[in-house]
């Protein structure tokens, strides 16, 4: 498969400040690629240095092959959905669809099937002679990404597309834009803070910190291997525990730094009294069966969903637990709960690196 | 009683009082005076007659007179030059300083702040300053004119009959511009900046930008700013006085000034007070032009 974008050693200062840092990318043709991390992370700057919106102050950025480092953004051929969804308030929905079109010189006939044709696919059939101001936020949503869809681009770039949607809005336009990409045959740059959205829709994800790419990959393999810390707290809902811990005397145990001390396996032999940070996620804890090894704490608090139950211990740091079933756990008991030693991640207590275990 | 009293501090009196308040004020202070010029336009008044109210009713003699008068087709083909000229040339350039401005470089804000100070001048202090700059033997202007080689001889602007209604447009743009540039600027920043690049994204250049988001998104401010200029320029009076007085022999003479004239010169109340029944007429125009384009704003 040929990259559609490809990103070396790029970097952008503003001032004194590196807003980008040695950014190394490749997006293949045809590929959903999700940009996600904290606000300032540079995931924004990222989309639009792609765009053309921001220049980038080194490295190379080629757009199907080309170099495109200083080309401005109307020579580029990729289509962006703004937040904002930036329609044209003075246009109607079939002027905003066309408008592309229109500057490219596209005879009034051939605009006019052009829009008709993606309204039927987004469903905008009877809305084309509106105006904006007369729409909902979801069909202002659709008309940003039709504006997008007509003119058939070499990528297209969200930002943050479905940030202004209610919730149930949003979940369903996620699976829309990813039916779209799939029927289109699209290449297609995500940005986003929320990385269920992230991990629901994109093919591969890159997870961004202060102008840095942290890991990037396939979502799963983000959720079961992250390579850090922050990774591993930013991937996953509700987040990951972690618990400061040291290993025992033989290596075969980890000691944890509860208010109670506490012991569980170590997934690996490890050196001696070193001291590791112990990652385990909510989903992995279960209730532990007669005589399993756990952690024992009290229970502080217990939320149920209907579907699933989150059980905060009082602990410190505090403990989230989440069971998929009807709990008949009570706040105020003690309970142990147990993890799979291959679930439980170790990272290293100063760098926050990931500690490979065999 | 008490009801009236709760419906003044707690109800619709309240409202009526908020209304009526103004609404007092301005029929006492502009309201009686317009209709007050609207009956002398209709009566033989004369500095006897001044002091009294009733005075004989002479119907539309008043208008037909002034018609008949040699002056009042060309003051009133002066008024039209004077208006579209200085409209023209203030919005023109107010535009292009707000859009310069509009770029942002390092101290916009500061000099767009600096170029104020034309718009807070007194009128009579901006023609004096114009009676230098146009001064026939010694003036700066024609000096540079002289010395860019487009004039051979000397202008005399102010008593040049075929300049002199131009000097005045000149003075007049000068102190109108930055009045347009500041309106102007207020509606160039009202744009959302992601329109613009959305339509880059498009595949529009600056020109086609220009043409398909600027300008569309600006109607309502450019209809404002054209129906106020059209007010604000049958106002001038000011540089009249101070730059060519109306001459010579009415070739700079407008309606606005020639109504003082007849009025307060010539003591003619009855024909002032007509000329400015008709040019209220125009004004009412520009008004409702103004109001119609402030209501059609198109928000996003």
């Amino acid at each position: 498969m040929t990259n559609q974008i490809e990103l070396s050693g790029v970097n952008k200062y503003y001032g004194a400040y590196h807003a980008l840092k040695n950014i190394d990318l490749a997006i293949p043709k045809g590929s959903f690629v999700a940009l996600v991390g904290p606000s300032g992370c540079g995931k924004s700057t990222l989309l639009r240095s792609l765009a053309g919106l921001e220049t980038i102050s080194s490295g190379d950025l080629l757009i199907a092959g080309e170099r495109m480092n200083g080309v401005p953004p109307r020579r580029r051929d990729l289509a962006m959905v703004f937040q904002s969804y930036a329609l044209y308030p003075h246009m109607t929905v079939e002027e905003n669809l066309t408008y592309s079109l229109k500057i490219k010189g596209v005879k009034k006939a051939e605009r006019k099937k052009a829009a008709d044709d993606v309204a039927a696919v987004t469903g905008l059939k009877d809305l084309l002679s509106r105006y904006p101001r007369e729409l909902s936020g979801g069909q202002r949503q659709r008309v940003a990404m039709s504006r997008a869809i007509i003119r058939n681009p070499k990528a297209f770039l969200f930002d943050e597309p479905l940030s202004n949607l209610d919730a149930a809005l949003r979940v369903h336009m996620r699976k829309e834009i990813r039916t779209l990409h799939d029927r289109l045959g699209a290449t297609s740059v995500y940005v986003t803070h929320d990385q269920v959205e992230a991990m629901t829709m994109a093919d591969h994800v890159v997870v961004m910190r202060q102008g840095i790419v942290e890991q990037h990959g396939a979502p799963l393999d983000l959720y079961d291997r992250p390579i850090n810390r922050f990774v591993a707290g930013f991937i996953g809902s509700p987040a990951m525990n972690f618990i400061d811990a040291q290993s025992s005397a033989d290596g075969r145990f980890l000691l944890l730094d509860l208010q109670s001390p506490q012991v569980l396996p170590a997934p690996a032999s490890l050196p001696p009294d070193q001291r590791v940070v112990v990652g385990i996620r909510p989903e992995h804890l279960r209730p532990a069966a007669g005589g399993e090894e756990g952690l024992e704490f009290d229970v502080a608090a217990v939320e149920s969903t209907g579907s699933a139950s989150y059980v905060t211990a009082a602990t410190s740091p505090e403990i989230v637990v989440v069971l998929n079933e009807r709990s008949a756990i009570r706040r105020g008991e003690r309970v142990r709960f147990a993890v799979d030693t291959r679930q439980i991640h170790l990272f290293d207590a100063t760098t926050g690196q990931r500690l490979d275990v065999p | 009683m008490k009801r009236l009293t709760s419906s003044v501090t707690d109800g619709h009196g309240f409202d009526a009082v908020l209304v009526g308040v103004p609404f007092t004020f301005l029929f006492l202070l502009s309201g009686l005076p317009l209709l007050y010029n609207v009956l002398m336009s209709f009566q033989e008044v004369d500095m006897f007659s001044l002091g009294s109210f009733i005075r004989p009713f002479v119907g539309f003699e008043n208008y037909a007179d002034l018609f008949r008068q040699p002056e009042t087709v060309p003051i009133l083909i002066n008024t039209v030059i004077f208006v579209l000229g200085s409209i023209a040339g203030q919005f023109v350039i107010g535009f292009g300083l707000a859009l310069f401005f509009w770029t942002n470089f390092p101290g916009a804000s500061w000099l767009r702040g600096l170029f104020l100070v034309s718009w807070v001048m007194p009128g009579l202090v901006v023609g004096a300053i114009w009676n230098w700059i146009l001064s026939g033997d010694f003036g700066v202007l024609n000096f540079m004119l002289r010395e860019m080689g487009l004039i051979s001889g000397n202008i005399f602007w102010r008593s040049d009959p075929s300049f002199s209604l131009w000097a005045v447009v000149l003075a007049n743009i000068w102190l109108g511009t930055s009045f347009n540039m500041i309106l102007l600027s207020v509606g160039l920043s009202a744009i959302p900046g992601d329109l613009y690049e959305a339509a880059e994204m498009d595949g529009a250049n600056a020109w086609h930008r220009f043409w398909t988001i600027t300008l569309p998104m600006m109607r309502s401010t450019i209809g404002a700013i054209i129906a106020l200029g059209l007010i604000f320029t049958l106002q001038q009076f000011d540089l009249f006085a101070a730059i060519t007085d109306g001459g010579p022999n009415n070739a700079s003479n407008v309606a606005q000034y020639w109504a003082w004239d007849l009025s307060f010169r010539q003591y003619d109340f009855g024909r002032g007070a007509t000329i400015s029944v008709i040019m209220t007429g125009f004004v009412m125009l520009a008004a409702m032009v103004y109001v119609r384009s402030t209501r059609h704003e198109v928000r996003g």
